[in-house]
């Protein structure tokens, strides 16, 4: 005993050794070193000291492992194999692999997808430098009389279209502001160069700050004076293309509405994540010579205002500063108050009216999102069930890993590598999906969305660390309670799977049915309510009405009464009328004033403006309640009548439309009587109530579109005569047309789209649902195999096998029902409330959507079921 | 072929080898080599150079069968391969065309 501990070789040194040395050759070598030590002892040599020199010598490359493997160390060879195990098992198990990878690569390819979209909406405005920094004005025309408190007003009674004089009062009265920037409402302007004429829309005036506002990037010309000079004109790079090709456009002249030529001064792009958009920007001094006069009336809407506060600013102290700004600057002769919004809230959470651009919905971001982690929920779910549901089969493997000598922990470990590396494999395919399936939800959504944010390193980790939690999320359960398994039970052969495995299934199996019902409910609201949007009875027809839009052309205007004749002795023309706007279109409102029903004094209100000619209300088939329509008997009709909406009449205090007719009136410059009251019809969206509305006619400069009733079969026909007459009577003008209907329904495509997008994601989770369901099927008809042919033995139907193998899924079908049915019609009913008009939330949409999501499951179990129950009993039975 | 000239020391290694036949693994050579040659062979060096030898086909090397003796390590015997006889023999034939070509006298003055 003494003597052995005498010869043991120091333990460091053979610690040291046995690290780095080469696994190849570390036995050999150690057996010679102990050798060498061993004859050193009975040689009396120093042999510890010189068996650590020895040591030390061996360190030495050729002899240290390779350096690939030394970080591996320990539990390199663990990996490697979890690894070739997992592939075996992967490969192995076709149906399951492919169940379990398809499912999640589409879940995964989904959330990224939705996550692609909601960054977008996300994203808005946030390209400007000043993002954090710049506001807008918003503005509250109230009632005459009424005075609401400013402070507690909510947002959703401003507007943010306002007045021209409030930006050079606030950069003057502020010194926190730094930059104000105003620009108008959007109008088409005829832009020709080179013989090249076309109509283009959404074209705006501007303040010359815009690029000190805004950072849109500007190609080509100096932005600090663009937009100083009149007669000056900003494109966006399409336009500038369009008119210039390859010419550089700077310096060249358009000819504007056939009249000014303006001059190119740059050249800009704006982000698609902009909330407003133009195609062209014309000094706002241009503007200001033509009509100086509004750029003093605080009463004249047609102004954005934009502007950015000095660095440390506050925009707290700037409102409480609002009254005395007002006090000093505004001539207060009606009830107008101002407030500020940040740029930051401008997209997606301003309920402020009359916005500048399309805005998003904060409460649609939210649906996507849930969306997205249903799909992936339901994915991991199948995962889990499916290797819950082998767990049998497994449990062997378990039980002969145990027996030989494994650990739980390098149970979990392998279980845990084998789910991620599902998820791997299936991320791969998801990010082939994504790109498959980017370009789509492009054209669903109608925007560009930019990817190139996913590729950045930062990402890169997010989703490897997204990869793992997945992996880890859906092999959890198989990890921890496969492991526990104890080897003598399931090698005796009398393990089943326990009951937990089987009630944990059941549950999944019921989340996963619950969130494909609530999906598919979803979908059914909101498709069954655009369908009542689209066939809501507006109050007026606009069906076959085809819109000629001439934007305000001079020559136009001076020609209307004889091209509306020309077009009547068209045989295809029922009906033609000149307006400023259809349905539909923008318009402005007025301030207005009408006899009180009590007093007879004159009280002021704002509502909104049509201006048309006595043709209107009968081209539109709107229905008069009261009075008459403007007529050519009465020629005075241009000068001193009104008509009304009921609303209006309402609003004036009139809850008879009889009443108000022949009450006087005053508008814009206007006296007289009003003459009629038209049925209120939807002239916006159905998202809001129809609100009051005057009808007045419209002079000679006032209109912009003329509008056809046609009662043809066959359009291109009709159209090209039609063309044809317009081109004789105003050659210079492009025949620019559209449909009324088409043009009211764009109001409803923002919704359309969500429609749309979320319909695909609510059929992409049910598919996914049904994959899993699909594995569930197959597993468990295998399980009772034997079952089936005893009963088909003696004497067992087909139909009565389909049904008991379809019954277990029945129960929790029902469950999943009932989980979803309330959950979905608190959700839905909260997205409907967005509409004025909406469908009552009736049992329908329950009965629909519950029983296509049965019908699909029992048609995904019946490809498992229906071929189990016409097996030949002999092929189950003949091993027993 | 020719191409590759043994070290001295590789030499020296695949000559003990050749002299041990089939009892050549890493201590022996060791032990032979300082009993023969009278100079001090650290494990470190020899092993390397046992390796590279191996590694470019002059030597084979097989596990032997564990006992009891060095801890119950295997040895690893080493043999030359024909590639390896065949180099030996060239770089003897070169060493000795040397000696041939040394005039005779340079050789006795030196003693």
């Amino acid at each position: 005993m003494n003597e052995k501990q005498t010869i043991s070789p120091p333990r460091w040194a053979l610690r040291f050794f046995r690290w780095f040395c080469d696994p190849e050759c570390a036995e050999d070598i150690e057996g010679d070193l102990l050798e060498r030590f061993e004859k050193r002892t009975n040689e009396n040599k120093s042999a510890k000291w010189l068996f650590s020199l020895d040591v030390m010598k061996l360190f030495r490359p050729g002899i240290i492992r390779p350096f690939t493997d030394s970080q591996k160390l320990n539990n390199y060879g663990m990996i490697s194999n979890y690894y070739k195990v997992s592939m075996r098992n992967i490969l192995r198990n076709k149906t399951f692999s492919f169940l379990n990878i398809s499912g999640l690569s589409v879940g995964i390819a989904s959330c990224i997808l939705i996550l692609i979209y909601v960054n977008n909406e996300l994203s808005y405005d946030t390209y400007n430098s000043n993002y954090e920094n710049t506001y807008r004005v918003i503005h509250y025309y109230g009632q005459q009389g009424e005075a609401p408190d400013y402070a507690t007003l909510p947002t959703k009674e401003y507007q943010v279209w306002g007045n021209a004089p409030v930006a050079p009062s606030m950069q003057e009265y502020f010194p926190e502001v730094h930059k104000v920037f105003r620009f108008t409402s959007d109008a088409p302007w005829l832009f020709s160069y080179n013989g090249i004429t076309y109509s283009e829309s959404n074209i705006l005036f501007a303040d010359s700050t815009a690029f000190e506002v805004f950072d849109w990037k500007v190609l080509a010309g100096n932005p600090e004076t663009a937009l100083v000079r009149p007669n000056t004109v900003v494109l966006t790079k399409a336009l500038a293309v369009k008119y210039f090709g390859e010419e550089n456009p700077i310096g060249k002249s358009i000819l504007m509405d056939n009249q000014e030529p303006y001059e190119v001064t740059a050249v800009v792009e704006i982000p698609t994540n902009s909330h407003f958009f133009f195609n062209g920007l014309i000094s706002m001094s241009t503007f200001r010579n033509s009509r100086p006069s509004i750029f003093n009336a605080w009463g004249y809407v047609d102004f954005y205002t934009y502007f950015t506060m000095k660095p440390g600013a506050s925009i707290d102290q700037l409102k409480e500063k609002v009254p005395a700004f007002l006090e000093a600057n505004f001539p207060n002769d009606f009830n107008y108050h101002i407030d500020f919004e940040p740029l930051s809230e401008a997209y997606l959470h301003s309920d402020a009216g009359r916005q500048p651009g399309p805005v998003g919905s904060m409460g649609n971001i939210y649906i996507f999102t849930s969306v997205a982690i249903f799909i992936l929920l339901i994915a991991c779910i199948n995962f889990m069930n499916l290797s819950t549901a082998r767990s049998v089969e497994r449990a062997k493997e378990v039980a002969i890993r145990k027996t030989i000598g494994s650990q739980r922990r390098s149970l979990i470990y392998q279980f845990l590598v084998e789910a991620i590396l599902v998820t791997f494999i299936a991320s791969i395919l998801a990010t082939i999906l994504v790109f498959f399936g980017h370009s789509l939800l492009e054209l669903i959504s109608a925007k560009a969305l930019p990817i190139d944010w996913l590729f950045t390193f930062q990402n890169a980790l997010v989703a490897i660390i997204g990869i793992l939690i997945i992996g880890v999320v859906a092999g959890s359960y198989p990890a921890f309670v496969l492991s526990t398994f104890r080897p003598i039970t399931v090698l005796k052969g009398s393990f089943k799977t326990s009951s937990r495995g089987i009630w944990l299934r059941k549950s999944l199996v019921v989340i996963q049915f619950a969130l494909s019902i609530i999906l598919l409910a979803g979908a059914t609201v909101v498709s069954s309510q655009l369908d009542f949007l689209q066939k809501y009875d507006l109050g007026f027809d606009s069906e076959q009405v085809l819109v000629i839009d001439f934007g305000y052309d001079g020559e136009v205007q001076r020609k209307r009464e004889y091209i509306k004749q020309q077009f009547l002795n068209h045989g295809d023309v029922e009906m033609v009328s000149v307006s400023r706007a259809t349905p539909g279109d923008f318009f402005p409102n007025a301030g207005t004033g009408v006899a009180d029903p009590i007093s007879g004094e004159i009280t002021y209100q704002g509502p909104a403006i049509y201006e048309v000619d006595e043709d209107f209300i009968p081209t539109y088939k709107m229905n008069m309640v009261a009075g008459r329509n403007f007529s050519d008997d009465f020629p005075l009709d241009s000068a001193n009548a009104l008509i009304l909406n009921e609303s209006a009449a309402r609003l004036f205090g009139y809850p008879n439309p009889q009443d108000i007719i022949g009450q006087s009136f005053e508008q814009w410059g206007r006296e007289g009587k009003i003459v009629g009251v038209v049925e209120d019809f939807n002239y916006v969206s159905l998202h809001e109530e129809v609100e009051p509305l005057s009808i007045r006619f419209g002079t000679q400069f006032n209109v912009s579109v003329i509008s056809l009733k046609l009662k043809s079969v066959d359009y291109s026909k009709t159209l090209s005569e039609l063309e044809r007459i317009w081109n004789n009577a105003v050659p210079h003008r492009p025949f620019d047309t559209r449909f009324a209907d088409q043009n009211f329904d764009a109001q409803y495509d923002a919704d359309e789209r969500f429609g749309m997008i979320f319909s695909v994601f609510s059929t992409l989770a049910i598919f996914v649902a049904c994959l899993g369901l699909f594995g569930l099927t197959i597993y468990s008809t295998a399980q009772r195999n034997k079952e089936i042919g005893v009963r088909k033995v003696l004497g067992a139907s087909t139909s009565r096998i389909i049904t008991l193998l379809s019954k277990d899924f029945l129960a929790l079908f029902v469950i999943a029902l009932i989980i979803a049915i309330p959950l979905s019609w608190y959700v839905m009913n909260s997205w409907l409330d967005g509409f004025a008009y909406r469908i009552s939330l009736g049992v329908e949409v329950f009965v629909i959507s519950a029983l296509v999501t049965l019908v699909v499951a029992f048609i995904t179990m019946s490809f498992k079921t229906v071929n189990a129950a016409l097996a030949n009993p002999v092929d189950s039975l003949r091993d027993e | 072929m020719g191409k590759h000239q043994l070290g001295e020391f590789e030499e020296v290694v695949m000559l003990t080898v050749a002299i041990l036949t089939d009892d050549a693994y890493g201590f022996a050579i060791i032990e032979e080599m300082e009993s023969r040659l009278n100079r001090k062979v650290s494990i470190g060096a020899l092993q390397t150079v046992l390796r590279r030898l191996e590694k470019k086909g002059y030597l084979s090397s097989e596990l032997g069968e564990a006992t009891s003796v060095r801890g119950g390590k295997r040895k690893r015997f080493f043999h030359l391969t024909s590639a390896g006889k065949n180099i030996l023999q060239e770089t003897k034939e070169q060493r000795l065309g040397l000696w041939n070509a040394v005039p005779e006298f340079v050789v006795k003055f030196s003693h």
